[in-house]
């Protein structure tokens, strides 16, 4: 954060980092072999809609957007909204490349079209675990985190670093913990 | 610390006025009665105001929680508080700050902290229980921006030039008349009349500060406004709080009257007083500000 913001309060929204989603492709692979955890054929996005007048320009572009990557892509995008007024693209497809670039699809055509600073994070579940397993892509910071929700709103903090230390070298994942943002109910 | 405002009936608000002056006045008079019975200079004195300073910036946090009462609470014990102050925080890119909830029933919020990983953000139980999600969001959204805007260090930065400032006046005056004589007779009258400069120097650094305090309220509602994409929710929030905060007798609104500053909407709305002495602007002024953002937000972006 620059002076100016500091001296007359932010006037934007920091700007989405998409680019990094691909490097789960690659760590899907040691996810697999080494910790025998699999990829569950759903992701979703995570972004905050505008209100006010940008909804039905949104709106609109919005549903074209989610026809355009649906076709691009071949995969299954459903909506919905949550109680914190966030919507969630849930994105389902049986190949796990095509998932990730479906995701990345959606978020930049959502960037291109100006709502990139509406962009939360982007989830992607893993199972095989005691608990499921989420990466977590957080667009602000442009990295991922992990996430393993133990049921009522706990979560496995230990599997979480054990997580980290086994892909540090193939993720560019959030150092400071206290970004590690949680999904308790994501919608995958 | 900030500053409170001020309640509604003109005996209180005189009565608030005259607390905060001679707080900050009593703060003046301990650095004058310093300079006069011993021999430091205005160096030194600088020094040890900026110490003074520093400890308040410092405790910010402890001193705002205690004096409100606000209990820091865990995840487990307030999910959806930290699930909502957990996603707005990664939407502004910030570090997640302590969630703190104020067990009384008049719906209010506030920031502190000397930077953002160091801060606090606390509302109200009356807050959670009688607004929407949405609205809590755009209060929350708000609370968030002016730790982003790091008002707490602007505002103890601006209270410190403040003093300085009054210190300072009473150094070039007394250089000034006297030449840097400073044997000559007639102690006690020059004396006041320092006094009352400093005195006069202070009250008017004390309006700009005010004024800097309002102005900090607009940007963290126009931050709020950027936040949630919804300055409606905030709009209808604000509504909410002033109109139920009029309804709930004295005795409840005295009880958090001392975190007025750091309050969304200070606990006594719609002063008769003078503008120029609130810590926060006017309800109607803060809506037709975020009704203009509405519009904006409604144009096209590209």
């Amino acid at each position: 954060m620059g002076f100016g913001d500091v001296l007359f309060g932010r006037r934007k929204l920091k700007e989405a980092k998409g680019e990094r989603l691909f490097a789960l492709s690659t760590a899907r692979i040691t996810l697999e072999t080494e910790l025998h955890l699999k990829a569950a054929d759903a992701a979703a996005v995570c972004f905050k809609p505008l209100s006010a007048g940008e909804f039905v320009r949104a709106e609109n572009e919005l549903q074209e957007l989610l026809d355009l990557a649906a076709a691009q892509s071949g995969s299954r995008i459903e909506r919905r909204s949550d109680r914190f007024g966030f919507e969630w693209l849930i994105v389902r497809d049986p190949d796990f490349e095509d998932l990730v670039t479906t995701v990345h699809l959606i978020s930049s055509e959502l960037q291109n079209r100006g709502f990139g600073p509406q962009l939360l994070a982007a989830a992607f579940r893993f199972d095989g675990g005691k608990h499921p397993v989420y990466w977590i892509y957080g667009y602000k910071r442009g990295a991922f985190w992990p996430f393993v929700p133990m049921g009522d709103q706990k979560r496995d903090n230990a599997e979480e670093l054990e997580l980290q230390a086994k892909l540090e070298r193939e993720l560019p994942i959030e150092k400071d913990l206290t970004r590690w943002l949680a999904l308790f109910d994501a919608p995958i | 610390m900030k500053r409170k405002a001020y309640g509604r009936d003109i005996g209180l608000s005189v009565r608030m006025v005259i607390t905060m002056l001679l707080l900050g006045g009593l703060y003046v008079a301990f650095f004058v009665a310093l300079v006069t019975f011993t021999n430091l200079g205005v160096v030194p004195l600088i020094v040890l105001m900026g110490i003074f300073a520093l400890v308040q910036y410092f405790l910010s946090a402890k001193i705002a929680l205690a004096a409100s009462g606000a209990k820091v609470v865990e995840r487990e014990q307030a999910p959806e508080l930290h699930d909502m102050v957990e996603r707005l925080c990664a939407m502004s890119d910030l570090p997640k700050p302590r969630v703190a909830v104020i067990d009384t029933d008049v719906p209010n919020a506030f920031a502190t902290g000397r930077n953002p990983k160091n801060s606090v953000v606390a509302v109200t139980r009356g807050l959670w229980e009688r607004l929407e999600p949405r609205e809590v969001e755009g209060v929350v959204a708000h609370e968030l921006s002016h730790i982003a805007n790091r008002d707490v260090a602007i505002m103890t930065i601006s209270s410190f030039f403040a003093m300085v400032a009054a210190m300072l006046m009473r150094f070039g005056l007394y250089g000034g008349m006297f030449g840097g004589d400073r044997n000559r007779e007639g102690g006690a009258p020059v004396w006041l009349i320092m006094f009352a400069v400093s005195m006069v120097t202070y009250v008017l650094s004390y309006v700009l500060m005010m004024m800097i305090s309002r102005y900090r309220e607009y940007a963290a509602d126009r931050g709020a406004a950027l936040l949630t994409g919804a300055p409606e929710q905030l709009m209808s929030a604000l509504q909410k709080i002033s109109s139920r905060m009029t309804q709930i007798p004295q005795r409840d609104l005295r009880e958090v009257a001392g975190m007025n500053a750091f309050f969304i909407v200070p606990t006594s709305v719609k002063s008769s007083f003078a503008e120029l002495f609130m810590t926060h602007p006017p309800l109607e002024k803060r809506l037709a500000r975020l009704a203009t953002i509405s519009r904006e937000m409604g144009q096209a972006t590209r």
